[in-house]
């Protein structure tokens, strides 16, 4: 099964500009046979070109030139974007099965000049119009639940650039990058008590620190260009004039360029972007998943039978 | 007429109109028959009538499940409601009204055209069905049995609270509680002319016009015996005359065609009444017969798209749309969570409104913000802000009460009521909509009616002359 998901012409998003092409693959395995399958993906890039409207609908200096979607067994889906601006497709599959696989390959221009910004005062970030969307309480992150140890991390500085650096060194270089210590249904306040976890829980416990300062800011996911492994995930922070800016508390780094990741989605935390979110009817359950991606600097784009073979050495997660 | 005072009323415990009784205390004028009736049966032979009912609702297996392991006799009150004929025909032309419409809209939304609801609303409900895209069902009928929630504001004002399009049940709740009344308490129907109705007609004419043949072979697919509304699947069965089926009494034959199993040979069938959302889990490759156009589905596969709590706040724009016309029946005044501002607005106004799980049916997942503490107002507010996709909020509304007879105090005690009506579709765009509805009584104390909340049920009337 492949569908065709197409993209925009190429558009110039500025000198330096390169093309990268990615992949990733997800396999699931069940103790018995599922009748269906319904899921929400978010592993689409999202579009700098798009035609979008609302704030924080493009992602400035990323582009897509192409992109599909295979499914085996294969199903049916519809396109559309969801209220943070996400490319998702709603896929079921009803073919019956014991194992499912979705991958997710295309190519995308990314802007390699890192963004400059000026600095702002935290008082006018508090009022911009976003906020209450992205500094209210989600799923995973309570920003009253971290408020005081933000407050000790930030020194009271009133400065937007001061406060977001403060902060996401310290996750960086505080919490320890451990997998196994946490899953997907870790919450900051968890990450702030054992203070281990992998990228993931370090983007969750900066969100809720900076929310509870009362900064705008918003969960990424996606991946990380050059190089083979797992899904990323980092945060964008909201500035008065430049918009979104993005800030990595797992590599320590503030405002990257767009060329160091491909973006899948936006949203309050992972609850919002998870790649693969839904559910199937069977009697058995979920007994394994297997996930991996890969980013290359090319123009050439990733086969089926490359994805299936990078699925072979991929990192087996066992359920429960 | 003095004698309607040995019907005593316990104080009124809910605002809001009462249909029973008017402002000043008087029992309204087409109550009069009812209640000259019960005066002179007199509290005693009331208790021994509700008694002789409740045991007949218990011998004819009349139940409603909350728990498959507890046999549960359906509760009933047996003083019947009485809708004025006036009153109905704005009910029915309302429900027909929406019915056609949603089903219009369910065939512009298959066909991958719809814009009256957006996308990220309509492509994450969780009845929508992307195989589904593509097809058009026999006849263009999507929705061939509704059922719909009303509330009376009082003066003839009913407003819309629930679509029911997937496999909506109760009609025989409404058939039986109208032949329990008159069966055990025929005093209380001297003096009306109640609009008769013939379902069994209806839906043969229904079976007919869908599968184009004059004798086509009906099945009902039931969930079984521990299914909660399994009364009313084997009680429609008889009424139908049709065969009541299990999954494994059906199979899809190497032609693509649906056979049933019988002593004699296998029948092929062309139309499934399914009461049965997920068919796989029941019949294997149903699903594929059904989308290979093998077989008549009622419901249609997908209906459950437009049954969808928010998509619900789309309704009045679709018969907009659809039929260039001004929605007959208003509708509870919904408010999106997804939308930043009306979260805020819902966050700030929570006291006076109702959450509703999204997903949720039967009254699960239902809060009623002035009947919570505020313990369980700040949780609620916590879930909304965690979760805003998940629910939808309505503005509360001081819908009408009725009278239930207690047959411990032998008083009449005001309650919370609403009507399920249903219609049917048929496959030349007729639309019947039998006359009364099932009317649902909330527990003393709340406002949640439905019968899986534990509500009770009553006996519902249109009558042509009630003032006599």
């Amino acid at each position: 099964m492949q569908a065709d998901l197409g993209g925009s012409p190429p558009l110039s998003i500025g000198p330096g500009a390169l093309t990268a092409s990615y992949l990733y693959v997800v396999r699931y395995g069940y103790s018995d046979t599922v009748l269906h399958n319904d899921n929400q993906l978010r592993i689409f890039p999202r579009d700098g070109g798009g035609s979008g409207t609302g704030a924080g609908y493009r992602a400035e200096g990323q582009t897509v030139l192409h992109s599909q979607l295979w499914t085996l067994p294969p199903g049916r889906g519809v396109a559309f974007r969801d209220r943070f601006g996400n490319s998702v497709q709603r896929y079921r599959i009803v073919e019956h099965h014991t194992s499912l696989i979705v991958a997710a390959a295309g190519l995308v221009n990314l802007a390699s000049e890192p963004p400059v910004a000026g600095d702002a005062g935290l008082e006018e970030v508090r009022r911009l119009p976003e906020a209450f969307e992205f500094t209210s309480i989600s799923p995973l992150v309570d920003p009253d639940s971290v408020a005081a140890l933000a407050q000790e991390v930030s020194g009271g500085s009133d400065s937007l650039l001061e406060v977001v650096r403060r902060v996401v060194r310290w996750v960086h270089e505080e919490v320890l990058y451990l997998r196994g210590a946490t899953n997907v249904t870790t919450t900051a306040v968890q990450v702030a008590e054992v203070m281990e976890g992998v990228c993931q829980d370090k983007s969750h416990l900066a969100l809720g620190m900076l929310r509870s300062l009362g900064v705008p800011c918003r969960y990424l996911s996606g991946l990380l260009t050059g190089q083979t492994g797992e899904t990323h995930s980092w945060l964008e922070f909201l500035h008065p004039e430049h918009g979104w800016l993005g800030a990595d508390p797992t590599r320590g780094v503030l405002m990257p360029p767009a060329r160091d990741y491909v973006r899948f989605g936006v949203g309050r935390d992972y609850t919002d972007v998870s790649p693969v979110s839904g559910s199937f009817l069977s009697r058995g359950e979920s007994e394994d998943c297997a996930a991996i991606a890969e980013v290359r600097f090319s123009d050439s784009e990733f086969t089926l039978e490359y994805a299936l073979e990078l699925l072979e050495d991929a990192y087996v997660v066992k359920n429960g | 007429m003095g004698a309607r005072c040995m019907f005593e009323i316990s104080a009124p415990a809910t605002p809001g109109y009462n249909e029973w009784t008017d402002s000043g205390g008087q029992t309204r004028s087409h109550y009069a028959a009812i209640a000259d009736a019960a005066a002179s049966l007199g509290p005693l032979e009331l208790t021994e009538r509700w008694g002789r009912a409740n045991r007949q609702v218990s011998l004819d297996a009349f139940t409603f499940y909350l728990d498959p392991r507890r046999y549960r006799p359906t509760p009933a009150d047996w003083v019947p409601r009485v809708i004025p004929a006036d009153h109905w025909e704005v009910i029915s032309a309302g429900v027909a009204q929406r019915l056609k419409a949603l089903n219009l809209f369910l065939l512009d939304l298959y066909s991958g055209t719809q814009d009256v609801v957006p996308d990220e609303v309509m492509y994450t409900s969780y009845y929508f069905y992307p195989e589904v895209q593509g097809f058009r069902p026999p006849r263009d009928v999507f929705v061939h049995i509704y059922g719909i929630d009303l509330v009376h504001l009082g003066e003839g004002r009913y407003v819309v609270l629930e679509d029911n399009l997937r496999i909506p049940s109760g009609i025989t709740y409404q058939v039986k509680a109208v032949d329990m009344v008159s069966n055990h308490v025929p005093e209380f129907g001297a003096g009306y002319d109640v609009v008769p109705y013939d379902i069994r007609q209806a839906y043969h004419d229904m079976f007919r016009s869908l599968c184009g043949t004059d004798s086509p072979v009906c099945v009902l697919l039931t969930d079984g015996r521990y299914g909660s509304a399994f009364f009313e699947h084997r009680y429609l069965s008889e009424l139908l005359g049709i065969p009541l089926v299990e999954g494994a009494d059906l199979y899809v034959g190497y032609d693509g065609r649906v056979y049933a199993r019988t002593l004699d040979s296998d029948i092929p069938v062309d139309l499934i009444y399914r009461r049965v959302e997920d068919l796989e889990m029941f019949v294997p490759n149903l699903r594929e017969a059904y989308l290979d156009n093998k077989v008549v589905l009622v419901n249609g596969l997908g209906s459950g798209a437009a049954d969808d709590k928010l998509v619900f706040m789309w309704v009045p724009r679709m018969i907009q749309r659809y039929l260039g016309e001004t929605a007959i029946l208003d509708q509870a005044p919904s408010f999106n969570l997804s939308d930043p501002d009306s979260r805020r607005h819902v966050l700030e106004n929570l006291d006076n409104l109702v959450i509703k799980a999204r997903q949720g049916y039967g009254g699960i997942g239902v809060y009623v913000m002035p009947d919570l503490g505020p313990g369980d107002r700040t949780r609620v507010a916590h879930h909304i802000l965690q979760n805003p996709e998940a629910f939808i909020a309505q503005e509360t509304l001081d819908f009408s009460n009725h009278m239930v007879f207690n047959d411990q105090s032998g008083q009449l005690e005001p309650r919370y009521i609403d009507l399920r009506v249903f219609a049917i579709q048929d496959g030349n765009g007729n639309v019947t909509v039998f006359p009364g509805g099932l009317t649902r009584v909330a527990l003393s104390g709340g406002r949640i009616t439905n019968n899986s909340s534990g509500g009770l049920c009553k006996p519902t009337w249109v009558v042509r002359h009630p003032f006599q």
